[in-house]
This record gives C-alpha cells, sequence and structure tokens, in this order.
C-alpha cells in the first residue's frame, strides 16, 4: 500500500538543502510504514542519516518538522507539529512540539514532513505552498519579532490564511535557549530548535495549501470522532480549562501550587497566598487582563487566553498566552506582579526565547547576585533583586540579544556556571544539559518523569501528576509517593509518543487536562483514518519503539547513560523549606530503586542504562542495535 | 432561515471549516469550506465568513457547523449579527 491510497498522511515529505538551495520530496509511506508519522518519524530519519560526529551547530545538523497522522481532520485537538534536531544543549536527541494552525496547513500544502539541513549563505525564509516550495530572501525579515514576521509575511504573499512558524532575534542571535514560535501563542521550547533554526539562517518557514486531508473510512472515522468529541464534552475538567488554564487549574488556593512551582531558582518551592493572589487572583492578577479565548485548530477546549493590558507602564502588552509554566517562570523569580509577569511571557513568544531556559538563567544569575558572586558591574549596572519586575524583563531582553550579561547567560546555566565557577555550579538546575523549570521534590511522578526524559529536564515525556488525571488508569500511585512510579511514568512515556505520532494534542488525551481520551480511542481513530487495523497493544509497542528510538540517539550522539537520568542535586540535597510539602527532597536511593525498575521495564541494562540486545530484538529493532553495537554501547 | 455568527464567541479552532468541508466533499479541506475563519491572535481579533455555497446541511437537523461549534458561535437563530 502506498501513501496515496492511504488516508490521513499528506503523503510526502519534503526535503530542502539550504547549502546546495536543494528541494526534493519523497514518499511518507516508507518511513511511516513502520512509525506512522510526527515524531517517531522525524527519530527515525534522525537517527538513520546523522552522524554521531556532527555538531549541533554544523550545517549539517538536520532540523526536522513532522506533522502527525490525524493532523487536518476533525480527531480532537489535532493539530500538532514535532520538531526533532541534534540538541543545541547536549548533541543528544534534541526535540519540541508545538501546536496550533502551522501543521494542519502544512499537509493541507501536501506535506507531512520537512527535513532542513545545511546553512544558507543570507537570511531566508521556506515558502510552501500547494505542493511547491521556495526559498526565499527574508534580508527584509531578520531582525523582526515573531509576531512581525508573520504579520509581514501575510501582508507580503497577500494571504491573512498564510500560516507562519518562526524565530525572533534570540535565534537569530544564537541564544542557545531559543524557539521556534507559530500563534496562537506556540512555542516548541525545548533542546533550543530556534538556535538551529538560526543557525541555518532560516527565519521562518510559512505555509499555505488548498488541498485536502482524506481519511480511508470516513463514517467510522466520524463515529470515532463523535465519541471522542462526547468524552471531551462529558469531562469534568472541560469548563474549567475553557477559561484558562490559570481560572481553570491555578487560581491562588489551589493545592497544586506547592507541587508544581519552584521558588527563587529552587531555594523553595513554596510561595506565600498572599503573592499567589497578586499574581493569579482572578479581581487583581493575570486573569483580569484576558479579553477572549483563542484555539489551537480543531481543539474542542480552547485553552487559550488572548490577553491585553490596556493602562500603565506595561500598556500595549498583548498577544495569547498564559500557562501554569508562567507562573512558574514568575515564582522561580519571586514576581508576583501580574502585568511584568504577562508581559514576560508575551516577550518570551515575541523575542523567540524559551521561558525554561530564560527563567531558569535568570533565576541562577539573581541568586549569583543575592550570594554575592555577580556584582551591579557585572550586570550591566542593573541590580538584581527577587521579585523587581523591571530588572527582570531588562534581563529577558539583554539574554535575547545577547547583550552584556545577557551573552555571558545565552549558552546554557551550565555553561554559565562553568564560566563563572565559585560553587555556582551547586544550584545550576539543569538535567541532560539543558536548563530545568520543573520542580522536582515534592510530586515524585513529575520529578522522575522530568528527570529520565530524553530531552532533559522537560515534563512531556513521561511525567505524571495525579492519578487521576495522568498515568494508567487504575494503578494505585500518589503524587507524594514513590510507589508504581516508575509503571506510571513508562506508560506515560509511550502514550505520549503515540500522541506526537498522531499529532494529538496531550490535554485532550491520556496526560493532564481534560484527560478525556484512552489509547482504546486512539487506535479506533488512526485506524479508521490510515485504512489499517492498530489494536491498542500494538500502538503501545510501537510508542515503545519510539521511546528506544531516542533512547538510541541519545547513547550514540550525547553519550547519556544512568548517571544522566537523576534530577539536579538541589533537588536531592536540599529539602523543600516552607508550606505543606516542606522537609521533601528526591531521596537519591529511592531514586536508585525508580530507576532499576524503570529500566527493567523498558529492558535496559541496571547498571548503565543502555540498550539490551534482547529488548532491541523483542521490538524488531535490530538496526538500532547493531548501531549500538558497533558503537560499543550495547548490553 | 440563514447561519448568523458571533465573532466575538468564536475562538478560531475551525472545526466549522472540517466539518462543513466534510459535508460538501467528504474530506477535510478548509479551501471547500463555506465557513471560513481568518484569526490575527496577535491583535485578539477573529473574523468568520460565509459564502454562496452554504445550503444549510439540508438532511441534517442543524448545519454541521452548528452542531460541531463547541462555542456556539454560529447559530440558526435571529439573535446573532447577521452574515
Amino acid at each position: 500500500m502506498n501513501a496515496a491510497r492511504m488516508g490521513g498522511l499528506a503523503g510526502k515529505i519534503l526535503r530542502v538543502d539550504l547549502g546546495r538551495q536543494k528541494i526534493s520530496t519523497e514518499d511518507t509511506w516508507k518511513v511511516a510504514r513502520n512509525f506512522l508519522g510526527g515524531r517517531a518519524v522525524n527519530s527515525y530519519l534522525l537517527l538513520e542519516e546523522m552522524d554521531p560526529a556532527t555538531k549541533f551547530s554544523d550545517p549539517e545538523n538536520m532540523l526536522i518538522f513532522g506533522v502527525g497522522c490525524l493532523v487536518g481532520t476533525l480527531a480532537p485537538g489535532a493539530c500538532r507539529v514535532s520538531v526533532e534536531t541534534k540538541s543545541a544543549f547536549s548533541n543528544g536527541k534534541g526535540s519540541a512540539n508545538f501546536g496550533g494552525h502551522f501543521g494542519p496547513e502544512l499537509k493541507y500544502a501536501g506535506f507531512d514532513h520537512v527535513v532542513i539541513t545545511g546553512r544558507s549563505k543570507e537570511p531566508v525564509y521556506l515558502w510552501i505552498h500547494d505542493g511547491e516550495a521556495e526559498i526565499r530572501d527574508a534580508a527584509s525579515l531578520w531582525g523582526r519579532t515573531t509576531g512581525e514576521t508573520e504579520a509581514f509575511l501575510r501582508r507580503d504573499l497577500g494571504d491573512s490564511r498564510v500560516q507562519v512558524a518562526s524565530i525572533g532575534p534570540a535565534g537569530e542571535r544564537g541564544v542557545r535557549g531559543s524557539i521556534v514560535f507559530s500563534n496562537p501563542g506556540k512555542a516548541a521550547g525545548g533542546s533550543g530548535v530556534g538556535f538551529v533554526m538560526g543557525s541555518k539562517r532560516l527565519k521562518a518557514i510559512a505555509v499555505r495549501g488548498h488541498g485536502a486531508v482524506r481519511v480511508a473510512a470516513p463514517e467510522r472515522f466520524m463515529a470515532a470522532v463523535n465519541k471522542a468529541l462526547a468524552m471531551v464534552q462529558a469531562s469534568p475538567y472541560a469548563e474549567g480549562w475553557r477559561k484558562g488554564i490559570i481560572e481553570g487549574k491555578f487560581l491562588p488556593h489551589s493545592p497544586a501550587w506547592d507541587f508544581f512551582t519552584s521558588v527563587r531558582n529552587g531555594q523553595d518551592d513554596h510561595w506565600p497566598l498572599e503573592k499567589r493572589a497578586k499574581l493569579a487572583g482572578l479581581e487583581s492578577g493575570v486573569p483580569r487582563y484576558k479579553k477572549r479565548m483563542a484555539a489551537c485548530f480543531g481543539c474542542p477546549v480552547g485553552c487559550l487566553p488572548y490577553s491585553e493590558i490596556g493602562e500603565g507602564k506595561y500598556k500595549g502588552t498583548k498577544g495569547v498566552g498564559y500557562w501554569i509554566n508562567s507562573a512558574t517562570y514568575s515564582t522561580k523569580l519571586d514576581l508576583d506582579e501580574p502585568e511584568a509577569s504577562l508581559r514576560f511571557h508575551l516577550m518570551l513568544n515575541e523575542l523567540g526565547l524559551d521561558g525554561d531556559m530564560c527563567s531558569t538563567s535568570l533565576a541562577w544569575a539573581f541568586e549569583c547576585f543575592e550570594k554575592g558572586l555577580l556584582s551591579k558591574k557585572d550586570c550591566d549596572g542593573l541590580e538584581l533583586l527577587w521579585g523587581d519586575g523591571e530588572a527582570i524583563l531588562a534581563m529577558e531582553k539583554k539574554l535575547a540579544f545577547r547583550e552584556g550579561i545577557g551573552d555571558f547567560l545565552a549558552d546554557g546555566v551550565k555553561e554559565s556556571a562553568r564560566k563563572l565557577g565559585k560553587g555556582s555550579d551547586s544550584f545550576a538546575i539543569h538535567m541532560k544539559g539543558q536548563d530545568s523549570a520543573d520542580p522536582c521534590r515534592a510530586a515524585k511522578g513529575w520529578g522522575f518523569g522530568v528527570s529520565i526524559s530524553p530531552v532533559g529536564g522537560r515534563h512531556l515525556r513521561g511525567a505524571v501528576s495525579a492519578p487521576e488525571v495522568t498515568g494508567p488508569r487504575g494503578l494505585p500511585w500518589s503524587p507524594t509517593g514513590y510507589e508504581n512510579i516508575p509503571e506510571a511514568v513508562f506508560w506515560q512515556s509511550q502514550t505520549k509518543e503515540i500522541e506526537d505520532m498522531a499529532g494529538l494534542c496531550i490535554f485532550v488525551g491520556t496526560w493532564s487536562g481534560v484527560h478525556a481520551l484512552e489509547v482504546s480511542d486512539y487506535a479506533d481513530l488512526i485506524s479508521s483514518a490510515l485504512g489499517i487495523e492498530w489494536t491498542e497493544e500494538e500502538l503501545m509497542r510501537i510508542g515503545l519503539r519510539a521511546v528506544n528510538l531516542e533512547k538510541a540517539f541519545n547513547t550514540l550522539h550525547a553519550g547519556f547513560d544512568r548517571k544522566d537520568d537523576y534530577p539536579p542535586r538541589r533537588y536531592m540535597e536540599e529539602p523543600i523549606q516552607t508550606g505543606p510539602q516542606a522537609g521533601a527532597r528526591c531521596d537519591r536511593e529511592r531514586w536508585d530503586e525508580m530507576l532499576d525498575r524503570f529500566y527493567q521495564l523498558n529492558g535496559w541494562d541496571r547498571e548503565t542504562g543502555w540498550q539490551t540486545e534482547k529488548g532491541l530484538k523483542n521490538l524488531g529493532l535490530e538496526e538500532v542495535a547493531e548501531k549500538l553495537k558497533k558503537a560499543g554501547r550495547l548490553k | 432561515m440563514e447561519l448568523l455568527m458571533d465573532s466575538k464567541v468564536c475562538n478560531a479552532c475551525r472545526i466549522c471549516e472540517l466539518a462543513c468541508s466534510f459535508h460538501h466533499q467528504g474530506v477535510f479541506a478548509p479551501h471547500e469550506s463555506s465557513v471560513k475563519v481568518s484569526a490575527d491572535f496577535k491583535e485578539g481579533k477573529i473574523q468568520l465568513s460565509i459564502d454562496d455555497t452554504c445550503d444549510l446541511c439540508p438532511r441534517e437537523p442543524q448545519p454541521l457547523c452548528v452542531q460541531y461549534c463547541l462555542p456556539g458561535a454560529l447559530k440558526k437563530e435571529e439573535a446573532y449579527e447577521r452574515r
């Protein structure tokens, strides 16, 4: 069977060599037959085609956009795009994911994946439309923010329905924590994917398609869609999320604050109620600036607040976005001023900066200032005082433009601490080399999922928060305990791979959020769309295959092993200081037990964390085993 | 009867475009939809429009775009601004 006769897929992979200015296409199905679409296809291409000796900043580094196999259909929340590359923080697996309207438009233009290699001599953008692609001059775009870039391209191309994914000034200037941004307010945030795009001098991808996505069995597919939509509507969480994540889940009295905030660079994980009320209260906090809600393509929830500040010193601040993460960025910097916090978040998007990296690097610098390790002179005359909105916003801009102290911080907190020395590495919060904004000490399933994440210190690759909204249903575990956490994280790491193959938003799926659809629903949607039967068990197996592609890349390209699957030192050595979770930390012995069990579940070697020949053969990944064997990194 | 729409309530999920194109063509193709949503998210502006190809889905109890519009921005009622 080929892609042209199947449903779901657009059918073509677009290859763009920016160095040679060459464009070609190939059939998606030759890879999708084993890995369905989205992330797993990206991961396969990266592992197959990249030389481990290639560095993240080399022109040979690949930057791959992959749209899930359900994207562009009525499957709820099917809009996601996975972005893979060699991580700018580690040379290991670089991976990020974004929603919005870009992915479906790429499918309507005829492409499932865009594989970008080489480096252009001059700034360019890629214009993809109805089966064709052109590399175009971007001299007049270079230097613009992401919002300006989208507006310019829509005006220049004469079509308000053109969708754009772009980098901001941070990506142009080689800040490692740079994002690829696309509206409404969505960022492919981790791994420095925006750094890699900037290193190729690719400012943006603009896309417009007038084609269609077909499904193989329309009646069955629509029955599956209607069932899925009814499940979303019936979710007790849907109404809250439709108000925006802060109003839906993170109002000041919510107990979630004591599990998902990190305060003053992780000196504590508890923030007093009066500060929460000032930042996130309905009447006085960030929610008061919400003007309307927005949605990603095909989403039956629509969890995205559009906000505007109409008065005061931050007048004119506007845009889509403010999530729990945004509140976390504020607590890390002890910032309770809602206007400055909202501006900080929306400027991340405009400047093309990753909020996790920016807040973590800034929080480390503020702690250095507090401890006397950085002076006012070192900080270009700024006093880095916790909670000072003006200083925080000034530092955000300096980081994005690599100005002064911003240049010092731009390679990430691990590198900053190495350069500064003076013991500052003891409070540099990173995993697998990447700055991490995630707290780990109170919620153990969250901390464990973050620490084993193949992309380093991020929470979307297996982290579980509470058993009612994450992990396999029926498995007993507690947010603060260690029991059954490896099992829950093992399951969630696979379901996330399936969601990224399909392009489904995890908020309507098996993870936190509305938490409506189950893997059996994915099987029904994917089978009827593609016209090939997939059972729940087969999907979980392909999810595990995809996990193993990423693991192998990290072993071969970054040399990661067991030692790289632990939380930052601070979270193991310093307990939470105050609040209801005071005393909690990541216990090293319990972590060792969890890792032993997690590796066993995955079929990996306990001592090294490496993959095993037996485990890979069981998954039909003999070629991967061969690569690892040749490198002497297979058990 | 005609289709009435409230762009203030619309969140630009574009599910209406998917439902409409499926009604017309049996495929998912926003370009083929009678209803179209344009969004400038940076400015918080969302616009809805409808063209002459809309047949109000005669075999359905309600037009599909109305059935599938979860925010309730599309109606076959008089209370909304006319197209």
